[in-house]
């Protein structure tokens, strides 16, 4: 029996023959089927640009906006269910929710190509009060190179507290660490997110990354 | 009252300078070589540790997380409130006799500052036996907390106590209220929120102490423990003591005080046990038990308000569906997780419901007239003996209406199936012998 990461109900893992038949030791998965079903997956119809849960595969209307070439996936919707892992995990503060989704977040920066991964950074304040970096939480021993920092002081209001115009008008947030270049130059660069909501944050940082000399930017969220 | 008077008897995170008599304490503790959270008293596990290396604690994450960067502040309890008339009491209701008698032993017990027990049946009008004790209690200034472990307890007493005790000011507490707290001499509150007060109550009235999930959280019996003062005393309510509870009374460490007959003279509705072999199958099949059918359309034609429990939130749907192709409309469906859930009681109470179909959620605390019960799978584990007793005490508590069927459909006769008849059966038998008139 384990016990599920995020209701705390003890479970059993299914087990199929499949996985016997593997002979590998058996996957211990952290959350249970009930809660793994609170979230879902973005299947294959999604926008080629920001990859957007929708019905057809053609650019979404608010990228179409955007007018630029973003290329992001994400892995599941940003629906009521990852709503309230976000509320518990982020806003709430329990850094142990991160185990949860740490498997399917692995699974997805496999399926991406790349050669420097850059999680988004957070700013001085929110490290003091929250006490861990959401995004990074989610990495299990994948090399990742902190080339972002926070410029701008601590935000009154967080950007998840913002109208889509309020957050299309924010100014650029980030800035290189210094001896960054060196690590960015012709590189291949993944940006990691937890939730794609406007584009605005991410499109400024991969501005700052394409300052730094990289030949590509791509990014991967948890949440669409 | 100064805008202090908030950390009266409380602990919080927040700080108010300047406030006199303040102490102060880490909020999570250092013990050997393991850490302690001084709110709930819960060891921290040791994979608890933000990357910043702050211990956090995750078992009362819900009142907003604790790291051992933060501090916990209160100010002992000052009692300071205005002299009562009468100890505030509205009330111009009537105690039967019976209810005098027990009225009078817990009264005693609480101003003896004794750790006690009050057993009565479903409907014997526990919250009324404790007003007399109550009035006194405050008129002495004292301050008391009246909790429970289910918000809906809570909530249908806040109404009735704000009736009841005019001359009291109130607040009522639990997880998302709408009022923001505020000092005053009797908090209505669910259990975890006691986690929030340290030592400053002198009397804690505990309702449905065997309910879920205080029964099985020593977090939450620890929290009983810590927010009374050290010379304060708890009253527990309930109809269904637990094996703790009754062990306690066996060796005199709790005062009890018996009440085996409801309010009205009547005796307790006995559980009908129908044996229904595979109905889960036969559910399955879109079929409910027949026996069963034919009762719940009884009631449905005559326009009886009857409640259906079923073991787990996943039957809900299916039951209400072959609910639906049965013809019998006009019922709704209410689980733990339901947005609605207050409204949908609400309407059902005020009929405007026939049916309510539901989970075990609804099995104490709650009163709707003249309603009538079914239980499908009684035999399941979720159906614990406290439970099917409470589900069945839901059935005549009116007195114009003492009669009501309770109907229990399982696939066997299961151990704590038959525990609860005996149970009802011998609450009966000591009933009678108090005068107690069968429906």
């Amino acid at each position: 029996m384990l016990t599920c990461v995020w209701c705390g109900r003890a479970f059993a893992p299914a087990i199929t023959v499949t996985m016997i038949w593997q002979w590998r030791p058996l996957p211990q998965p952290a959350l249970c089927k009930t809660c793994r079903d609170r979230l879902t997956p973005i299947s294959p119809q999604h926008c080629p640009q920001c990859g957007r849960q929708q019905t057809t595969v053609e650019v979404c209307r608010d990228c179409r906006r955007w007018q630029d070439s973003l290329y992001n996936r994400a892995v599941y919707r940003y629906d009521a269910g990852m709503k309230a892992y976000m509320q518990q995990y982020k806003f709430q503060g329990d850094y142990r929710l991160r185990l949860g989704l740490q498997a399917a977040l692995r699974t997805a920066l496999d399926r991406m190509d790349y050669d420097i991964l850059v999680p988004i950074p957070i700013d001085e304040r929110t490290w003091q009060t929250r006490g861990f970096n959401q995004v990074t939480g989610w990495l299990t021993g994948q090399h990742f190179q902190q080339a972002l920092a926070v410029t701008a002081t601590h935000k009154d209001r967080p950007q998840s507290a913002k109208t889509r115009q309020e957050r299309l008008l924010t100014p650029q947030p980030f800035e290189l660490v210094t001896g960054a270049s060196d690590l960015l130059v012709n590189q291949r660069v993944l940006l990691l997110d937890d939730v794609y909501t406007t584009g605005r944050t991410l499109r400024h940082a991969a501005q700052q990354i394409y300052l730094g000399g990289a030949k590509a930017v791509t990014s991967l969220t948890l949440a669409r | 009252m100064t805008a202090f008077s908030d950390l009266f008897g409380r602990r919080s995170p927040v700080p108010l300078p300047g406030a006199p008599g303040m102490v102060t304490s880490h909020a999570i503790a250092a013990v050997g070589q393991r850490w302690q959270c001084q709110r709930c008293n819960q060891w921290i596990a040791a994979t608890d540790r933000l990357p910043n290396g702050d211990w956090y604690c995750r078992t009362c994450l819900q009142l907003g997380r604790l790291t051992s960067r933060d501090r916990l502040y209160t100010i002992p309890e000052p009692n300071r409130f205005a002299r009562l008339v009468a100890g505030g009491l509205t009330w111009h209701g009537q105690l039967s006799p019976l209810q005098m008698q027990a009225a009078q032993a817990v009264r005693k017990h609480a101003l003896g500052g004794q750790r006690q027990l009050l057993w009565a049946v479903t409907g014997a009008g526990k919250t009324e036996i404790v007003y007399p004790a109550l009035a006194d209690a405050l008129a002495r200034g004292w301050r008391v907390a009246w909790v429970s472990p289910r918000i809906d307890v809570c909530l249908e007493l806040a109404p009735r106590l704000q009736r009841d005790f005019g001359g009291v000011e109130q607040c009522v507490l639990y997880g998302g209220q709408p009022v923001p707290y505020h000092y005053c001499q009797l908090t209505i509150c669910t259990t975890h929120q006691l986690l929030r007060f340290d030592q400053a109550f002198d009397w804690i009235i505990v309702d449905e102490v065997d309910a879920f999930p205080l029964a099985t959280s020593p977090m939450l019996q620890v929290a009983i423990d810590r927010a009374q003062k050290a010379q304060g005393s708890c009253l527990y309510l309930t109809a269904t003591p637990g094996e703790r509870l009754q062990r306690e009374i066996k060796q005199r460490k709790l005062a009890v005080t018996y009440l085996p007959l409801r309010y009205h003279g009547y005796l307790l509705p006995r559980l009908q046990l129908k044996i229904s072999w595979r109905w889960r199958q036969q559910l399955r099949r879109g079929r409910l038990p027949a026996g069963l059918q034919r009762q719940l359309r009884l009631w449905w034609t005559t326009r009886r308000p009857f409640l259906v429990f079923v073991p787990h939130v996943a039957d809900l749907p299916v039951v209400m569906a072959v609910l639906m192709q049965a013809g019998l409309s006009g019922g709704t469906t209410v689980h733990a997780a339901d947005p609605d859930r207050q409204a949908k009681v609400q309407a059902f109470r005020e009929g405007h419901y026939h049916f309510l179909l539901t989970t075990t959620i609804l099995e104490r605390g709650v009163t709707f007239p003249k309603v009538a019960v079914a239980i499908l799978g009684a035999d399941d584990p979720v159906f614990s003996t406290a439970a099917l007793v409470q589900i069945a005490g839901r059935v005549g508590r009116l007195a114009s209406d003492p009669g009501g069927q309770v109907l229990a459909c399982c696939h066997s006769n299961a151990r704590h199936v038959q525990r609860a008849r005996a149970m009802i059966t011998r609450l009966n038998r000591q009933g009678r012998r108090q005068g107690g008139r069968p429906c």
